[in-house]
């Protein structure tokens, strides 16, 4: 922890927050990035690697990461644990056949101690389209309760097409990690 | 007079340029010896280091030696462990990688140190450093490795139970003919799944399409403005039009797209691809309306993740033109068969 400890400190004087999406593939994290950003999201390929998008967001600069979650390539989303403060698990909520690998790779990712210290935000994405299941469903799903202890986490509905629950989530993790890292404020 | 007042001018010039190069030798000499870079910042460092080191030892067993006045010397003790790990974490750019580790080191033993000192000298009083408690008490959970495991194993194939959301599934030989015009639903997601040797025919937009486990059919659908996403199909034909498809795990499978972004594939072989050929009464006005009047030529931007070099991958291919389907007209298709 010492390690991480400084690096948080050097970082505490940027404002710099270092954001990882990640989740199965066809999930929405391009979008959603996007989206938040205010770019336009009707052309969109499924992401070959990864996109790097710096986002200033309230007083902080975000560093998103934006990592492909094709299957071939879920095995390089490792390369992009370091110094990770916050993470963002977005699930398609309308794939209900899919849930099971996504609790796979979800808990999976969990593992990696490179994580541990890290606020988990999961995005039920998709929230738009009918038969969507909600948020509380997927959390139980998911069992996201086992980590209550070990994590701060939270999951909020949203829909990246729409907008709608990108900027509540968003809101929570950046004042979790805030909390967390900028003590002195 | 001349003569006279050129040399004093000469001997004040050469003073000058002697002081001069004394001033420059000297400033060299102090930058070189700054500059180089292990010599000095880190013996600074170190001595600096092992000051606040000391004090912060000090400060440790102080906590020991005087028990009346607990609470403060064990404050005062935390704060020089606090001091010396700000030093580190300011130097820590500037450190090799050795003293950088042992630095860390003794900062984490005069934790541990403090720790102890603190816990034996108020049992129960609460001095919660995080991590280490955890260390500590991770070995004591690992060595009953029961309690861990199960919450992860159940519950499996759980949600396929509560299959939400339209679609068709587990037919056999059957048409299959929806018109999501005539539903009130909107904004949907479309499923099929699990389908063998049948004709399907979507008219009408849908936001998302999943579709799983298809052997032998024939696929004929309506602007997706959403992703559509394809797992498990044998030798089947699509023809649709969608702002991004994905396909996975398909074999001997001809897909007729229209796309607005680049189609992927994974794990597929003998997959062939061709534009879109779809007409029924009203597409034009629903392609429109979904954002995909217009033909990209994406249909032919493949990316395989399965073959990512610059060749050609060996897994698709294009339909030739003289195999192509011509233009299918699903108008007069009627509705027969109710989705589950």
């Amino acid at each position: 922890m010492g390690l991480l400890s400084i690096i948080r400190k050097i970082k505490r004087k940027e404002k710099e927050m270092r954001i990882l999406m990640v989740g199965l593939d066809n999930s929405g994290k391009t979008t959603i990035v996007l989206k938040i950003n205010g770019e336009d999201t009707s052309v969109i390929s499924p992401t070959l690697g990864f996109n790097i998008k710096t986002i200033q967001y309230q007083k902080y600069s975000l560093n998103i990461w934006d990592v492909g979650g094709q299957k071939t390539i879920r095995s390089y989303w490792r390369n992009y644990f370091e110094q990770t403060d916050g993470l963002v698990w977005v699930v398609d909520s309308s794939d209900v056949r899919r849930l099971d690998d996504c609790r796979a790779e979800l808990h999976n990712l969990l593992k990696e101690e490179r994580l541990a210290g890290s606020s988990l935000l999961v995005f039920a994405n998709k929230q738009d389209i009918q038969g969507a299941l909600k948020p509380d469903e997927i959390a139980k799903v998911l069992n996201l309760e086992v980590m209550n202890k070990d994590r701060h986490w939270k999951i909020v509905g949203c829909s990246a097409y729409t907008g709608d629950g990108l900027l509540q989530g968003f809101d929570w993790l950046v004042q979790d990690i805030a909390s967390r890292i900028y003590v002195l404020d | 007079m001349e003569p006279d007042l050129d040399s004093t001018k000469a001997a004040a010039g050469n003073r000058k340029h002697l002081a001069m190069l004394e001033r420059l030798s000297k400033r060299t000499a102090a930058t070189s010896s700054a500059d180089s870079p292990e010599a000095s910042p880190v013996a600074a460092f170190l001595s600096r280091f092992a000051a606040a080191k000391a004090a912060a030892e000090s400060a440790v067993s102080a906590c020991r030696s005087s028990p009346d006045d607990v609470a403060a010397s064990l404050a005062a003790a935390s704060s020089a462990v606090d001091d010396l790990e700000r030093l580190v974490a300011e130097a820590s750019h500037s450190l090799p990688p050795y003293e950088l580790r042992s630095a860390l080191a003794a900062v984490s033993d005069l934790r541990a140190a403090h720790k102890l000192a603190a816990s034996e000298i108020r049992p129960k009083k609460s001095f919660s450093f995080r991590n280490k408690s955890k260390a500590t008490k991770n070995p004591a959970q690992d060595s009953p490795p029961l309690p861990q495991p199960p919450p992860e194993q159940p519950k499996p194939n759980k949600p396929n139970a509560i299959l939400p959301g339209f679609g068709f599934r587990s037919r056999n030989g059957a048409t299959l003919v929806k018109d999501l015009r005539a539903s009130n639903e909107k904004d949907g997601d479309f499923t099929l799944a699990d389908l063998v040797s049948c004709e399907v025919y979507l008219k009408g937009k849908c936001r998302a399409l999943y579709i799983h486990k298809l052997r032998d059919c024939r696929v004929f659908i309506g602007p997706v403005f959403g992703s559509v996403l394809i797992e498990d199909v044998e030798r089947c034909t699509f023809v649709m039009a969608a702002h991004q498809i994905r396909i996975h795990e398909a074999r001997e499978t001809d897909f007729y797209l229209r796309v607005r972004s680049r189609p992927i594939i994974e794990d597929c072989s003998g997959v062939r691809f061709a534009p879109h050929t779809l007409k029924y009464v009203g597409i034009e006005d629903d392609l429109r309306d979904s954002g995909l009047a217009e033909d990209t030529g994406n249909w032919a931007n493949v990316d395989d993740f399965k073959w990512l070099r610059a060749v050609q991958s060996p897994n698709w291919c294009l339909v030739p033109e003289e195999e192509r389907l011509p233009t299918v007209d699903i108008s007069e298709v009627q509705e027969r068969d109710n989705c589950n």
